[in-house]
This record gives C-alpha cells, sequence and structure tokens, in this order.
C-alpha cells in the first residue's frame, strides 16, 4: 500500500538570493493518515553553511543523515578543514556557501543520486509538486536575505497547505557568508 | 379480501389532483436504474467503476473522487450536536478546504446557511465519504422529506428518512456508491404543519402516528446498514474524535458545554488526521429547528486552545 | 508494522462494491484518455474570467496547440452571442465536448420553454445532476462554471468527476491544478500572509481576503500558467482567457511557450 516515499510525508526546499541561500522543511512525521510528531525537522548541518534537507522514508532521512554526519567526520579529519557544498552522491536537497569562492550553491537528487544542479531553486517530498508551482510563481533573482526568508516561508507555507501528509509547522534557515539564521514558522497544525 | 384491502388502502382524495399513474409516478423512489443512470457497456459495471475510481484498491486509478472527513454528532439534553471538518482529499492531493459537510434536509430551510440565531425547521444531513454521492442522495432526500409534508401535512420523523435513505442505499448495494451519513433532528407536536402552510385542509388523520419522537440521531451508510444512537463519530478522523467524545461526554452537558465539546473533538481529529482538517462547522439542533453556530478556521481556534489551556503540548511554539 | 500501516490505510466509511469483484482487476475495457491541459478560474466582485491552456495531449504526444477548453454556454452556436454561462472541461476532452453540448442543449431548452435565461446557480445545480446521471460510468471531466449571480457579483462552482460541487473564489483544476492552487491560495485567499507590524509572533494578524480588481486577476492568471508551463509538460501553447462581466463576454488568447 503506498509508495515508500508517501507513508512518512514532508517536504523540502531551497533557494538561492543575492549572496545567500535559503534552505526550509516542513515538521511533520506521520504513518500515512496519522500524524506521529509535530516536531521532526529534516535539515541537518553538517559544517559552518552547509546544510541538508531529506525527504522520504524517516528511516532512510535519519540513516542517511547518519551516514553522512559520519562521512563528513572522516573527510574533516583526513583533510583538516570542514566540508564545503559541493555534489555527494547520497543527499536529496544540499544548500549553503562555498567557504573558499563566497558563492551560493543548491543542488537536488533523486533518490538514487541523479544530480539536478539549479540556479534558482531545488524541491523535494510528498508536496514537490505544490512547491514547483509556488515557487515558480513567487520566486525571483538577486533577492536579498530578508525577501528570501519571505518568499521561501510563503512557497514552502502554501504548498504544504495543500498536501495531506505534510505541514504542520515549519523550519527556515537563512545562510549568508558568515551568518545563519534559523527560524521556526508557525503553520496550519491541520 | 384483496378486493376490500384495495378499497380501502386509496387515498381517499386520489381525483382531487392527480390521476393514480400521476401519483405513482411522483411517488415512486426511481426508476430502474438503468434507466436513470447510465451503465458502461461491460458485463460487470462494478468492478469497471472499481477500476477506474477506487483509489485504496488502485491508487493509480484515473478518476480520484473526494474523501477523508471527521464528522459527529451526539444527543444531549438540550438536543443534538453535530459538528463536522470541511476538508475534501483525492489521494494526498487536498482538493478543497471549505466543504460544507452538513446538510439541512427540508425545504424550507434550503440554501439558507448563514450563521443566526434564529432556529430553522427541519432535519440535518453529515457528509462522509463520496462528496456527490452524499450531496446526490441527500438532495434526493430532501425532495422526499418535501413531498411527505405536502401529502400528510406534517414534517417526517428521522426514523422514517433515515429509512427512506436505508433503503435507497440499500438497493443500491454493490454498485460502490461510498457514503457514511448522520441524520439528526428533532420532531415534536411543534412539527405539524399549520394548514395555511401547505395549502390543503388539516383532517384529523394528520395526527395519526407518533407525535413526540423528541430529538433522534440516526447513523446510515452505503452497505445499507441504518442505527439509531445516541452518540456518532464517522470518517478518517473518528477515532480521534471518538477518544476526546468519550472523556467528556455526558447525557446532561449544558448547551455551551455541549457546543465546546463538539469543537475540541474535531480540533482533535482534524490535528492529528491528514485527511480531516479546515474549517470547524458546528451545528446545534433543537425542538424549534436548527441552529448554525459558525464555521471558522481551526488554525486560530487551535492556537487558542494551545497556548491558553495548555493543551496539545506536542506541538512546538518555540525554536 | 505492515498491518497496523495496512489498518491506518483504511477509511472507515467504505466503498458498497461486491465482495464478488475484490481485488484490483486489470479491466480491457479503458475508454479514457487523459488529454492533459490545465483551467483556471477567480471570481471578483462584478466579473468572473475562466481561463484554460489550449493544448491537447495523449501521452507524450501532443495532439493540437489549439483545442480551446472554455466554452460559452447557451448562446449561439457560431459566436457564442447571447450566452451568461461559461463553463470550462479539462480531462477527457471527448467527454468535456460531450458535457457542454448537454449543458448547452439544457440551457437553451430552458431559455425557450421559460422565457428567460437561466440563473448561474439553477444551472450548476443542473450541471451536477448531469454529471451524477454517469455516476456509474463516469465523464472524466474536471468542469468549473462561471457567471454572474443574482446581485452580480462573480459566481464560480467547480466539480468533480461526479458531480459534488462547491462556489468558490478561485479553482485550478486539471494536469498543473496541483500546481498552480497553492499558488492562488497564497495570492487570492492571501492565505498565510499576515499584516506586517500587526504585531509580534502570535499576536501577528492574519491579512482578510478582499475581491481583486479585474486586471490583477488577469496578471495572476497570465503568472499561473507560464509558472505551471514551465514545470508540466501538458501544459502549454497558447492562454485562452475568457472574462464574463456586465458588459458580456470577452474572449483573448495569448502565446505561451510552445516546448
Amino acid at each position: 500500500m503506498g509508495s515508500p516515499f508517501d507513508i512518512n510525508g514532508g517536504a523540502c526546499v531551497a533557494m538561492v538570493g543575492k549572496d545567500c541561500v535559503a534552505i526550509a522543511c516542513d515538521l511533520r512525521l506521520g504513518m500515512q493518515a496519522l500524524t506521529i510528531s509535530n516536531n521532526f525537522p529534516k535539515i541537518f548541518n553538517y559544517a559552518p553553511s552547509t546544510y541538508l534537507g531529506l525527504t522520504g522514508l524517516a528511516t532512510d532521512v535519519n540513516t542517511v543523515s547518519d551516514l553522512f554526519r559520519y562521512k563528513v567526520n572522516m573527510y574533516r579529519l583526513r583533510e583538516e578543514r570542514h566540508i564545503s557544498p559541493r555534489p555527494w552522491p547520497t543527499c536529496p536537497v544540499l544548500a549553503g556557501i562555498n567557504q573558499t569562492t563566497g558563492k551560493p550553491f543548491i543542488c537536488g537528487f533523486d533518490s538514487i543520486g541523479c544530480i539536478d544542479f539549479a540556479k534558482d531553486f531545488i524541491v523535494s517530498g510528498t508536496a514537490s509538486d505544490q512547491l514547483f508551482g509556488t515557487c515558480e510563481g513567487l520566486w525571483e533573482p538577486d533577492l536579498g536575505p530578508e525577501d528570501l526568508f519571505e518568499t521561501i516561508s510563503q512557497a514552502l507555507l502554501s504548498a504544504v497547505d495543500r498536501d495531506a501528509l505534510s505541514g504542520w509547522g515549519a523550519q527556515v534557515y537563512i545562510i549568508e557568508k558568515d551568518k545563519v539564521t534559523q527560524r521556526l514558522l508557525k503553520g496550519r497544525q491541520d | 379480501m384483496d378486493k376490500i384491502v384495495a378499497q380501502y388502502s386509496r387515498p381517499s382524495h386520489q381525483n382531487e389532483f392527480y390521476s393514480e399513474q400521476e401519483q405513482q409516478d411522483l411517488t415512486e423512489t426511481l426508476p430502474p436504474l438503468s434507466l436513470k443512470f447510465a451503465l458502461p457497456p461491460v458485463a460487470n459495471p462494478s468492478a469497471f467503476l472499481r477500476a477506474m475510481t477506487d483509489d485504496h484498491s488502485n491508487p493509480s486509478c484515473p478518476i480520484k473522487l473526494a474523501h477523508g472527513t471527521t464528522t459527529l454528532a451526539f444527543r444531549f439534553q438540550g438536543g443534538i450536536i453535530v459538528c463536522t471538518d470541511s476538508r475534501a482529499t483525492a489521494g494526498n492531493w487536498i482538493a478543497s478546504q471549505t466543504v460544507k459537510k452538513v446538510i439541512p434536509v427540508s425545504r424550507l430551510s434550503r440554501g439558507e446557511d448563514k450563521p443566526s440565531n434564529e432556529p430553522t425547521p427541519g432535519l440535518l444531513g453529515t457528509m462522509a465519504g463520496g462528496a456527490a454521492d452524499c450531496q446526490y442522495w441527500l438532495r434526493y432526500l430532501s425532495q422526499q422529506c418535501t413531498l411527505h409534508e405536502i401529502r400528510h401535512k406534517r414534517r417526517i420523523t428521522v426514523a422514517a428518512a433515515s429509512k427512506i435513505l436505508a433503503n435507497l442505499t440499500y438497493s443500491y448495494k454493490g454498485y460502490g456508491l461510498s457514503m457514511g451519513t448522520m441524520l439528526a433532528g428533532v420532531r415534536t407536536t411543534a412539527s405539524f404543519l399549520p394548514s395555511n402552510q401547505v395549502g390543503l385542509e388539516l383532517t384529523s388523520t394528520a395526527f395519526i402516528g407518533n407525535p413526540q419522537e423528541g430529538p433522534a440521531l440516526y447513523y446510515i451508510d452505503s452497505d445499507g446498514t441504518r442505527l439509531p444512537g445516541n452518540l456518532f463519530c464517522v470518517g478518517s478522523g473518528q477515532t480521534f474524535a471518538y477518544g476526546v467524545l468519550d472523556a467528556n461526554y455526558r447525557y446532561d452537558l449544558t448547551e455551551e458545554e455541549a457546543l465546546a465539546l463538539g469543537r475540541r473533538a474535531i480540533l482533535a481529529a482534524m490535528h492529528r488526521d491528514a485527511y480531516s482538517g479546515g474549517f470547524i462547522n458546528l451545528y446545534h439542533v433543537k425542538e424549534e429547528g436548527w441552529v448554525h453556530h459558525g464555521f471558522d478556521d481551526m488554525n486560530p481556534i487551535f492556537w487558542k486552545t494551545k497556548l491558553e489551556s495548555g493543551e496539545f503540548s506536542n506541538v512546538t511554539s518555540e525554536l | 508494522m505492515t498491518s497496523l500501516m495496512d489498518h491506518q490505510a483504511r477509511e472507515t466509511v467504505g466503498y458498497s462494491f461486491s465482495e464478488s469483484t475484490a481485488g484490483v482487476k486489470q479491466h480491457g475495457f479503458y475508454p479514457y484518455t487523459d488529454n492533459g491541459g490545465s483551467t483556471l478560474g477567480i471570481t471578483g466582485s462584478d466579473f468572473a474570467i475562466l481561463a484554460g491552456d489550449t493544448r491537447s495531449t495523449s501521452g507524450y504526444n501532443i495532439n493540437s496547440r489549439m483545442v480551446p477548453k472554455v466554452f460559452k454556454i447557451g448562446g449561439d452556436d457560431e459566436t457564442g452571442e447571447g450566452a451568461n454561462i461559461i463553463l470550462s472541461v479539462v480531462g477527457f476532452a471527448a467527454d468535456g465536448t460531450a458535457l457542454k453540448e448537454r449543458l448547452d442543449t439544457v440551457v437553451k431548452m430552458y431559455k425557450y420553454q421559460h422565457g428567460k435565461p437561466m440563473s448561474v446557480s439553477a444551472c450548476a445545480q443542473r450541471l451536477s445532476t448531469i454529471l451524477y446521471q454517469k455516476r456509474f460510468f463516469p465523464y472524466y471531466v474536471h468542469a468549473i462554471l462561471a457567471g454572474l449571480d443574482e446581485e452580480g457579483k462573480g459566481a464560480l462552482y467547480s466539480y468533480d468527476p461526479v458531480g459534488s460541487y462547491e462556489r468558490e473564489q478561485c479553482r485550478a483544476a486539471g494536469a498543473a491544478a496541483s500546481l498552480i492552487m497553492p499558488f492562488l491560495d497564497n495570492q487570492v485567499n492571501f492565505k498565510n500572509q499576515y499584516i506586517p507590524g500587526s504585531g509580534e509572533g502570535h499576536a501577528l494578524v492574519a491579512k482578510k481576503p478582499e475581491p481583486l480588481p479585474l486586471e490583477t486577476v488577469k496578471g495572476l492568471v497570465r503568472d499561473a500558467f507560464t509558472s505551471a508551463v514551465e514545470r508540466h509538460i501538458e501544459v502549454g501553447d497558447n492562454l485562452q482567457m475568457v472574462i464574463i462581466t456586465k458588459a458580456g463576454i470577452e474572449e483573448v488568447y495569448h502565446p505561451l511557450k510552445k516546448d
């Protein structure tokens, strides 16, 4: 009954602005119709200004995030420096700012690792259709951090309100070169 | 013997308005199925319909119909509370957040759905399962109830109205209808219409039968089930609503307590059930008729409940 | 775990399918094609707009780039003159055409018999019964009906394939409905928008929806479709917009991307 991508629900989106990126996710963890938790963030931090959003089956979200943390730690020990965002073949939505070049970077993957580089936004999760619609309608190039926050928040909240399996609040990270702002959004609780 | 029965079973005023055939056409519940509804040209129509529309057994079916609901109704000393959510889903897609799932079943009250303190006479029906099935058949029931009023010069009992609907769903059993509905109404001696309202002379025969039905609540579904009861919850979020209701329900609730309980039970279901949500639609059925107590967005009510009474502590409100 | 999830998945109000047809059956009889495309309707205080793209697809093929999805109901066959109701249909085009013809006939017969045009609310009710007549062999269409109500306000009714209907402010239907609808929630009904500076945190006051002026709505319709064209392969070619006001019905076409 149902594909594994639709069992737990959840949505994630990343957007590029002017010298900044934003990544946001909803907070729901469900078992089909039943909402089990409203505090299940799907964004993980691996280094200063490197964030990863994971959607899909919750057990795999945990597994991949832990596995990735292990790989990142090994990288740091071996290279003696923090990892910077660049393609990595296990994760659905990656957002960050390259520490050496200062360029905003986002990319998305399918579950088996096909990379999608984008200059505008990346969406994933059960509300991905809805997110495509809202992002395509609301996003514009070169948004500043505050405008980018408003855009990604409106896009995510409106999208998850039309998806039965995601929502119940949201988290947003605004990543600038030397600053990261984390915010909690008050979303519909149905 | 048959002749005598025939003589007395015929209405005394049969030649006044319509011929027997015309009356027959009016009173017949429905012409045979194949005349009324188009059927696909296959041996087994219901298997075809299931393959095309049943998204439970076949998630990739082409025609997705609107579903998913929480509705509740309970009897208490002051009448009946009817409360529903307002979400319609097709698969995981939320098709609408503003569905009116309480449908007035009465000639006098159709179309009037504005919150008001003036009671409107008539029954209320609720909608769970297929939206079109519920809308269509409750409209049909409305028509039957109006005909009953005209013919018998008094309002129909909830028992009789629910029986019409149950007989109907039973006759379509196996064809793939999907509905779970509750009928609520209060019938007292006040329900006998003054003669000028139907334009016919009120005769003594109009008082045959039980004049005092009182508040009555029935559950009817597409399998043909018909149950009288004190408390029902129907739909995908029913278990959550039962949880709240069973913990707090008493027959001697005050009107205010009963309204709050109905609202709180739906709120719980909307929060936990992915396929319920939107607006809280609240009705109170009293002796004089039903009163609409609002169609309110659940979100402000939820946060008020959480922040002011400390319920729903599972929800994070601070980072 | 599995059985627990199965239990959760089952809805309490079931279908009354008889046991002999239990389980999914592959059916040889498949009379439907999805012709793609998308439609959308928005109302204002004195107008209603229905819009649709003009692409017709089957699978990955494009049948035609010019198949309008919005029709005038009850008017002249050629010009549509005299109509006061508009209908959009999306889904299976043959069912859509059949439905439009049925409704057109009904509305015309009403006018001949009663000597006055059918009101939008009456037409909306009638369309619902027409759809439900085929409850067991449905029209594979999502219909939207629009016109002006008795008070001259824009009226919009949306339908599911078997005739459940509701009056709304705005509605998107068809292939890209899931892309367009959340955008409309946000931009037409101001969902998730708050009045800036009205408070902090929980004290913020939500923005109340109000009817939008015609020019704003036209802009939103075009934005919605250019967005949908970017991300949905079944939507494109041309945008047909039909606007109904007190002055009559105006129909305009705009080009969309053709890739």
